[in-house]
């Protein structure tokens, strides 16, 4: 059987918080059905006092329960008072959409970074999502790593939501700050010619200034790649690690260029490596952003 | 030695003496909401002071070594503008719970207005309801009268002295505060409040219990290393190393750790690095800097 958003949160919850924990917490959530900004903000601000900061421990199936309850909704990272707080916001009534947006609104205006974190994550189980664009935008522009990766990274929100400019900005800031590409959902179907083109001219400089170049950008570069990047993919592939050398192969491989054959046939054992799917993005990521 | 400066305004202080402190053994420090030494003409202006507090000040001193703590609360002075006080009021809430906020404060009287008393109490109440230590300010002008003002009202809350701290005592007011059981604060500031010469007798006429030194350094001319010095006034004069101890780290702890936010496991045995709750990116260090260099680089090459 499947099961809502909310079901999964109360289960999570009930499985590992305390008794005076949950107690309180269905108290405070009654509180907040009133519709009174007050209850929401204390409630909130009090909920790792009284629920903990634990990771939440969650298995396999914990994990499928919430890819089938919202797509894209990946709780791998989140902790007790993060399910917490998200079972408080999703209390608050919602028909009156502007009062609604204006509470949530303060609370994002007065968020310190673990409850910016939590807000960011939440919107995805959130009513009214549409009118969070431009705070998204808003958020990608933040210089807290983390803060970013709450918006970026595991959640659905910006492949549904942001325009195309902003995600742009959001894949180039990533490589930027040295967050990872991998985990931004929707990476590979939102790649477009303007984001191939920031990212083929961002390597382009890295290179001429002897800086390296993240190498998960030629997964979304290669799909656009022109005269310049395959000079650069070219360079590398004889010079780089085999980290650098695996990205490039299998971003090379991707494409159908009759230039990317011709450069995979220099190394052709990573290429047959490439080619054969035992490397993949996934695992480049992993080994280019050790947790 | 350690040393906690449980009463200090880093905001207006530089990375320089955050510097001098951490090198000094202050390992702790509680920065209490107040005044920027001009009236606040918008409730926005509180929302972002407020969040400096619990934000990026406290990211900024952990930078240099420091715990940053805070407390939240409306100002006496800014109680008088009547129509963002009561704002201040609605805001409040949304801060009260944040995690390094240790008491409501540091609230109190400054010209004994009604105005003033009214936010006091609503402030008390607040700090009853969400079970937070309270942080009192003592007026400049009449000050035995605002101290001894403060402290009937709080009774009347019927909140038990062992919650509140007195701060800015002298010689006049201490006894009585002590007496009804108060944590006795002195701010060690020049030329006004309290010399440490001063403070040194008052710790050989009263002892060391439940009375709290700190420095209250802030965009005046002050001294961030106030609660060092004295404490190493004190040894110097012969009070016993445990009476320094009390006033210059154990009572602040005591009195600030019953908001069960205060801890002293977290600066002596502090947690790794959590990378999920870092400021990263938004260092104090500006592109380039390194903040140790233990073997110079070739400084003709900029890389």
């Amino acid at each position: 059987m499947s099961y809502t958003p909310i079901q999964l949160l109360e289960n999570w919850i009930l499985r590992q918080a305390s008794d005076d924990g949950q107690a309180w917490l269905d108290t405070q959530r009654e509180a907040v059905t009133t519709g009174e900004p007050k209850s929401l903000y204390m409630a909130f601000g009090f909920t790792p006092r009284k629920i903990g900061k634990a990771d939440l421990q969650l298995t396999e199936r914990d994990i499928n329960d919430a890819a089938e309850a919202r797509p894209g909704w990946q709780p791998q990272t989140w902790t007790i008072d993060q399910a917490a707080r998200v079972l408080l916001l999703m209390s608050l009534p919602s028909e009156d959409d502007a009062a609604w947006f204006a509470t949530i609104e303060k609370l994002f205006q007065t968020a310190e970074v673990r409850e910016q974190i939590c807000l960011y994550q939440a919107l995805q189980l959130l009513p009214h999502q549409e009118l969070f664009d431009d705070r998204l935008a808003e958020g990608i522009r933040t210089n807290i790593q983390t803060v970013f990766c709450a918006i970026a990274h595991c959640n659905p929100l910006p492949m549904e939501l942001m325009q195309e400019p902003a995600w742009n900005q959001m894949v180039l800031k990533a490589l930027f700050i040295g967050a990872a590409l991998d985990p931004i959902e929707g990476l590979d179907q939102r790649v477009n010619p303007d984001l191939a083109r920031m990212l083929i001219d961002f390597a382009h400089e890295r290179r001429a200034a002897k800086r390296p170049i993240p190498v998960e950008l030629w997964r979304v570069a290669a799909p656009f790649a022109d005269e310049i990047a395959l000079e650069d993919m070219k360079a590398l592939y004889a010079t780089g690690e085999t980290l650098e050398k695996s990205a490039i192969a299998l971003a090379l491989v991707s494409t159908a260029l009759d230039e990317a054959d011709a450069i995979l046939q220099t190394d052709p054992e990573i290429a047959k490596r490439a080619e054969s799917g035992s490397i993949t993005w996934r695992e480049i990521a992993q080994q280019a952003y050790p947790s | 030695m350690k040393f906690i400066d449980p009463h200090i305004h880093v905001t207006s202080r530089t990375t320089d003496d955050y510097e001098a402190m951490a090198a000094a053994g202050v390992a702790a420090i509680i920065e209490p909401a107040f005044w920027l030494g001009q009236p606040r003409t918008n409730i926005g202006s509180f929302q972002d002071y407020f969040s400096s507090l619990v934000g990026f000040e406290k990211f900024r001193a952990a930078q240099f070594g420091i715990r940053h703590y805070c407390t939240i609360g409306l100002n006496s002075k800014e109680a008088n503008n009547e129509a963002l006080a009561e704002q201040v009021m609605e805001l409040m809430p949304l801060f009260l719970a944040k995690e390094n906020v240790v008491a409501v404060g540091e609230i109190g009287f400054d010209d004994m207005t009604a105005a003033e008393e009214k936010y006091l109490r609503i402030q008390l109440e607040m700090a009853k309801e969400v079970n937070l230590p309270i942080l009192i300010h003592t007026p400049h002008r009449n000050k035995k009268q605002g101290t001894y003002r403060s402290m009937d009202i709080i009774e009347e809350h019927e909140i038990p002295p062992h919650m509140v701290v007195i701060d800015h005592n002298n010689e006049e007011t201490c006894e009585e505060v002590l007496r009804r059981g108060y944590w006795t604060a002195f701010t060690i500031y020049p030329k006004t409040k309290m010399g440490n010469e001063r403070m040194v007798e008052v710790v050989k006429k009263y002892g060391a219990e439940r009375i709290i030194i700190d420095s209250s350094a802030d965009w005046g001319v002050s001294d961030p290393l106030a609660v060092p010095k004295t404490g190493n006034l004190m040894l110097e004069r012969g009070i016993p190393q445990e009476h320094v101890e009390l006033t210059c780290y154990k009572n602040a702890l005591a009195a600030y750790g019953q908001s069960g936010q205060f801890e002293e496991s977290d600066w002596l045995s502090p947690e790794p690095i959590d990378q999920r709750s870092l400021f990263e990116g938004n260092s104090v260090l500006r592109g380039g800097q390194t903040p140790r260099v233990d073997k110079p680089e070739d400084d003709r090459i900029i890389q």
